[in-house]
């Protein structure tokens, strides 16, 4: 499936934000996301579903680049 | 996506502002004290991230990129006259997240080279809280600049900063940024309980 991550489109197995923040490796803290402009609290990333087209922006160390 | 940025008022303290900004629901704050000496920085600062890991929020300061480990802050947003990304990426290493100020498509792209996390894009318009700013950018100033990223391919999350009220951000986030950057338009506003519903629906 491919979804938005920060404008930019990926490919991803994942099917909710919490799979995907493995996927992408996302550190333990100092991570904040956001769904569909949404902002997402780590405690419901496992609830959050990401479908076809899914506009996440991810502000992080080392993101990018 | 909101990202508050700590602001004092004859009401409400830099504290009281930004407990109330976490209460209604916002999860990213910068502290911004220009000019506060480092040591009641350090003070607040410490208070913001007792306060930011009981909400769970993402935490930076404003410049002063020497105390960010000591305040344990996730990170810091640097302006046009502050340390330059590259150096402050230096000294902190990768784990912590720099934001840098921008004008222009141009200032993205060098801030992107030089690795930073997110850009704070501004103003939108005429603001009393910061002074002796860079031209105005309007919704149409945002299209455009949002428009060369992606054509750039810069995955760079771009926040709107400048004068914003909760009026504006539904075209706001139509241009394809990320988010927006407040600050006055909260606490100034006569209810600022009120206003931030308000503009928490966009979020």
């Amino acid at each position: 499936m491919q979804i938005n991550v920060n404008n930019k489109p990926i490919n991803t197995e994942a099917t909710n934000l919490s799979t995907l923040a493995s996927e992408l490796s996302l550190p333990e803290k100092g991570v904040a996301v956001a769904i569909n402009n949404r902002m997402v609290p780590r405690s419901q990333w496992e609830q959050t579903p990401l479908s076809e087209g899914t506009s996440v922006i991810i502000i992080k160390a080392a993101c990018g680049g | 996506m909101i990202q508050f940025i700590s602001h004092h008022t004859e009401r409400y303290t830099y504290l009281d502002g930004i407990r109330l900004a976490l209460d209604g629901g916002i999860r990213w704050v910068q502290l911004r004290m220009k000019d506060a000496s480092d040591e009641d920085f350090l003070r607040t600062g410490r208070e913001v991230r007792k306060l930011c890991d009981r909400y769970n929020a993402t935490f930076i300061i404003d410049d002063r990129v020497e105390l960010v480990r000591e305040i344990g802050a996730d990170g810091v947003h640097l302006g046009k006259k502050d340390m330059p990304i590259a150096e402050a990426r230096r000294m902190l290493g990768n784990n912590v997240i720099i934001g840098g100020t921008a004008n222009t498509f141009e200032d993205i792209e060098a801030h992107y080279r030089a690795s930073a996390n997110y850009i704070g894009c501004g103003p939108f318009r005429f603001t009393t809280t910061k002074q002796g700013l860079s031209p105005l950018l309007g919704i149409e100033g945002y299209r455009s600049i949002m428009q060369n990223v992606r054509e750039a391919g810069f995955d760079i999350p771009v926040v709107a900063i400048g004068g914003i009220t909760a009026d504006d951000i539904s075209s706001l986030m139509l241009t394809g940024i990320a988010g927006i950057a407040l600050s006055g338009a909260i606490l100034r506003a006569d209810n600022p309980i009120e206003e931030l519903k308000k503009i928490m629906k966009y979020e």
